[in-house]
């Protein structure tokens, strides 16, 4: 474990030793067969890490499981409180647990969440990723993921607000939590299908209530997260990941330059990324 | 007649004690009893407190540390060696775990042939001062309130004598509580376990006022012995309307103020130690004086306490205090020495008037429960104690040989080989866990489960849990099983953290220059330093961690919160997945170098010996000096109340 903490920390790292220091550890695993990984957004406060301990906890009997755990950085001091692990409340040493920064990045992912995910699914059965929280703006881990659970909680008269968020128009699941009495589960599940049915009337999206105190509705839900396959091709989130950089750095203009580049799918992501961003700095 | 016709009995002598392991505490209750102690209070270890058995990794390091490790029947049958349980009064410091304790009682009675209705003891069981001062709660506040109404529901009918909970103003006072507070908090406590056992209607009404004739109190005596003693009468006063007017209780034998005593602890002082046994005695005063609010069992600290736990002769000595004041003195052949006092009734009258007041105001923000929830009790509370302390320390205050009178003779009590305290055999905690493999070896696995699922069942259903914890009991259960199981159907309680509400005030500019280091060392590293910061062990004083927390994070680091009751291997753990800059770890229940030792042991198996590792906590010097040479790189004591200075010291250590 202390190898594969030590290369994500390599692969975190943004100082300009660091890409040639993380090439040869990369490649060694770049051709190993990649996991699905799944990712877990919500409020913050709507109970996301207690959730992913529970279903985590279940799922690691039988399969090697990995959780990436983003919380926010503060902008004064630059530094962040990642407590995601406290609310897990993991049986020891069964779930590989990394919690990341958000170092004053927008997008509900730290900067370096994508790289480490890529490592973590060659090494793991399953990946999970739990963002900072969720907004419109705060969507970037739906380009990363294969399958997304939105949390919400039973509150009535949420609805309209989660239509104003738009937060409905991603999620393939939304997972109602503190499901801890029935009848609150029944009613909150009735409502957010019929919102679901608004927001996006040609899709199938599964509405799942659980309640990680009483364990209702937990083995359902790992029951769906074990059938995930890897759906989305890691080229385009490969893309959309050099293209945030790109944009970050440079704005819209840079991103039009990017989509001349013609030999961005055959190099390593460090390669790309280098190669895009000093393309983006040539003048324009 | 001034004098009674008969003098009266006199109230039990009890002395607290329990530790290192079931033989070492049986013998030294056998010596207790055998020099005239009357009854039993039992101290258990901190994993037996909270649900865990001794050999879990996070109660290794606490076995048998603060009291008795108890993990089966079988320890509770060796406990009791020689003893009579029918013939024993015995009081239990138990809490979370108390119904699985009172269960091992009535298995072990039954065993050997003793009538449950022969049982006289109490379990102390108050889980709102858990939560407010002591720390050692495990289910969150519902499933626990309904423990404690389970308890009361079967001792009614089954243990006539038995107190199945001591409300404890005990603590609430150590936690900064004023006599006024006290008696509030205390009481409303108790109105909420009456009203619970009210509330379910399971109860007759004859057996609802049984069951409030049955709760008793665990009370606390300071030097102010003149306004204890007001108090205590207050309490008296207090409880017999509550009895009458909120449960209808007829028979004034029902609406007795019962209560024990351990006279104050807290307030025993490390200088001049000798002093302790005149300040016990003076204790004494305030719950034995007046007749009428007499205390029915008393326990005495011992002079040395603020130093070690008690050697045997220490507990002697303060056992044959109380027999000189019983026997010697003609205190138990009068009536209330107080009737017809004005200046006693007034105090008294300004008490329950304040406590009047207090409950008002509980009551206005939705009752004990949400009071508690809230943190309205647990704030009015930390007021109180910040004022108490900043009294002593200015000096308003005086403590005799600490602020005032400080010089003096080197004290011959504590010259002996032993230095006048008490050494413990860590190696005694071996035949603990071999005890317990033996328990598991020898029991039958399927009636162990079945016995369990029994348990899960019942606390699903709501049907009283008592009959399937006493089943557990015999089965050979342990207590990790036992708690285990109820976590998994109750949950574990966790307190708001208090990382997120801190309110720290700290020198800004002192901070930016913090902040500076930590923007530069981040630079040349491509990673901002990451502090994994945790409480390991299994006592619930968090603000130490979460102050470092939270004001690191102001500082600048990023700061992985590991949460408290964790192992110390546990907190390595997460150290190495999260590729610590350096970790730390806060330890108040004085097991720091054997966490310490777990926590360097971790790391270094897992091929990360070389992240440091800095201890904070109250760290007596000579051992600050060997965790220092055992390879900690910094060791922070109460004495480092700087907390900007303290990150300063420990992004020294990263930048090493």
């Amino acid at each position: 474990m202390r190898d594969l903490a030590r290369l994500i920390t390599l692969v975190e790292r943004d100082d300009a030793a660091a890409p040639a220091l993380r090439a040869g550890p990369l490649a060694a695993i770049e051709g190993n067969l990649i996991a699905p990984v799944i990712g877990v957004t919500g409020a913050p406060g709507v109970g996301k890490s207690t959730l992913l301990g529970a279903v985590a906890a279940e799922i690691a009997g039988d399969r090697r499981v990995a959780i990436v755990a983003v919380d926010p950085s503060s902008p004064h001091s630059g530094g962040a409180l990642l407590g995601d692990r406290l609310r897990m409340a993991i049986p020891h040493g069964d779930v590989f647990v990394r919690s990341q920064a958000t170092a004053g990045t927008s997008g509900g992912l730290a900067p370096r969440t994508y790289p480490v995910l890529r490592v973590l699914r060659r090494l793991f059965d399953i990946v999970f990723v739990e963002t900072v929280g969720v907004g419109q703006t705060e969507d970037d881990v739906r380009h990363v993921v294969d399958d997304l659970l939105l949390c919400v909680q039973p509150l009535a008269g949420d609805s309209i607000q989660h239509l104003k968020a738009g937060l409905m128009e991603s999620p393939d699941a939304v997972v109602v939590t503190k499901c801890d009495e029935e009848r609150l589960a029944a009613s909150a599940v009735t409502e957010l299908r019929a919102t679901i049915g608004l927001a996006r009337p040609d899709t199938d999206v599964a509405v799942v209530a659980v309640s990680a105190r009483t364990g209702m509705g937990v083995s359902d839900l790992v029951a769906r997260l074990r059938a995930v396959s890897v759906t989305r091709r890691e080229e385009d989130a490969d893309a959309w990941f050099v293209r945030r950089a790109v944009r970050e750095a440079y704005g819209r203009q840079g991103l039009t330059r990017l989509a001349a580049d013609p030999t961005a799918a055959t190099a390593s992501l460090d390669e790309r990324l280098a190669r895009a961003l000093s393309f983006g700095s040539s003048p324009l | 007649m001034t004098r009674l016709a008969e003098p009266d009995r006199p109230w039990i002598f009890r002395t607290y004690a329990g530790h290192t392991s079931v033989d070492a505490s049986n013998r030294l209750f056998r010596d207790n009893l055998a020099r005239g102690q009357t009854g039993l209070s039992i101290a258990f270890d901190l994993p037996t407190q909270c649900g865990y058995s001794s050999d879990d990794e996070v109660a290794r390091p606490e076995v048998g540390k603060v009291g008795v490790p108890i993990n089966s029947l079988d320890d509770l049958r060796a406990l009791f060696d020689g003893i009579p349980l029918d013939r024993m009064n015995t009081s239990m410091t138990i809490n979370a775990t108390a119904m699985w304790l009172y269960a091992l009682y009535l298995a072990l009675a039954e065993e050997q042939g003793v009538p449950a209705a022969a049982l006289s003891g109490t379990t102390q069981n108050d889980i709102v001062k858990e939560y407010l001062a002591r720390g050692t709660y495990i289910f969150p506040p519902g499933p626990s309130i309904r423990l404690i109404g389970d308890m009361y529901e079967h001792a009614v009918r089954n243990v006539p004598r038995f107190n199945p909970a001591n409300v404890c103003s005990y603590h609430l006072q150590e936690a900064g509580a004023t006599p006024v507070q006290e008696l509030a908090y205390a009481l409303s406590t108790a109105m909420l376990v009456l009203d619970e056992l009210r509330d379910r209607g399971t109860l007759g009404r004859d057996e609802l006022h049984q069951a409030v004739g049955r709760v008793s109190f665990f009370c606390n005596a300071v030097l102010r012995f003149v306004e204890e003693l007001c108090k205590m009468r207050a309490f008296v006063e207090l409880w017999d309307e509550i009895c009458r007017d909120r449960y209808g209780v007829e028979d004034p034998q029902l609406r007795r103020f019962r209560y024990g005593v351990q006279v104050n602890s807290l307030g025993l002082t490390e200088e001049q130690p000798e002093n302790n046994a005149w300040r016990i005695a003076i204790e004494t005063l305030g719950v034995l004086l007046s007749r009428d609010a007499r205390c029915r069992a008393l326990q005495l600290p011992a002079w040395n306490e603020a130093l070690s736990l008690p050697r045997p002769w220490d507990q002697q000595w303060s056992l044959r205090l109380q027999q000189v004041m019983a026997y010697e003195t003609d205190l138990l052949s009068y009536p209330d020495l107080f009737e017809g006092s004005v200046v006693v009734a007034k105090e008294q009258a300004r008490l329950v008037a304040g406590a009047r007041e207090e409950l008002a105001r509980l009551d206005a923000v939705g009752g004990t429960l949400l009071a508690l929830e809230s943190g309205v009790m647990k704030a009015a509370l930390v007021a109180s104690q910040a004022e108490r302390i900043g009294r002593i320390a200015r000096g308003d205050q005086v403590v005799v040989g600490r602020n005032r009178y400080a010089e003096g003779a080197e004290s011959p009590l504590v010259q002996g080989a032993d230095g006048g305290l008490f050494h413990g055999s860590p190696a005694e905690a071996a035949r603990t866990l071999a005890r317990l493999h033996a328990t598991r070896a020898a029991r039958d696995e399927a009636g162990v489960a079945a016995a369990l699922e029994r348990l899960a069942v019942d606390a699903r259903s709501g049907a009283n849990l008592v009959p399937a914890s006493v089943l557990c009991a015999h089965a050979r259960v342990t207590t990790g099983e036992w708690a285990g199981a109820l976590r998994g159907v109750f949950g574990e309680y966790r307190p708001p953290t208090g990382v997120e509400g801190q309110h720290l005030s700290l020198d800004q500019q002192a901070v930016d220059a913090i902040r500076a280091r930590v923007d530069d060392l981040t630079r040349r590293r491509g990673r901002r330093p990451r502090l994994v910061v945790g409480k390991p062990g299994l006592d619930g004083h968090s603000n130490g961690a979460e102050m470092i927390a939270i004001a690191a994070r102001h500082c600048g680091l990023d700061v992985v919160y590991a949460g408290i009751r964790l192992s110390a291997a546990e907190i390595a753990r997460q150290a190495i997945a999260e590729d610590a800059s350096v970790v730390g770890i806060s330890v108040l229940s004085g097991s720091h170098l054997e966490l310490t030792d777990q926590l360097l042991a971790t790391l270094e198996a897992g091929g990360a010996g070389e992240i440091p590792v800095v201890v904070g906590g109250i760290v007596p010097a000579a051992d600050a000096e060997a965790l220092r040479r055992r390879g900690v790189r910094a060791v922070f004591t109460p004495r480092d109340y700087d907390l900007v200075a303290v990150v300063g010291r420990v992004l020294d250590v990263v930048d090493a």
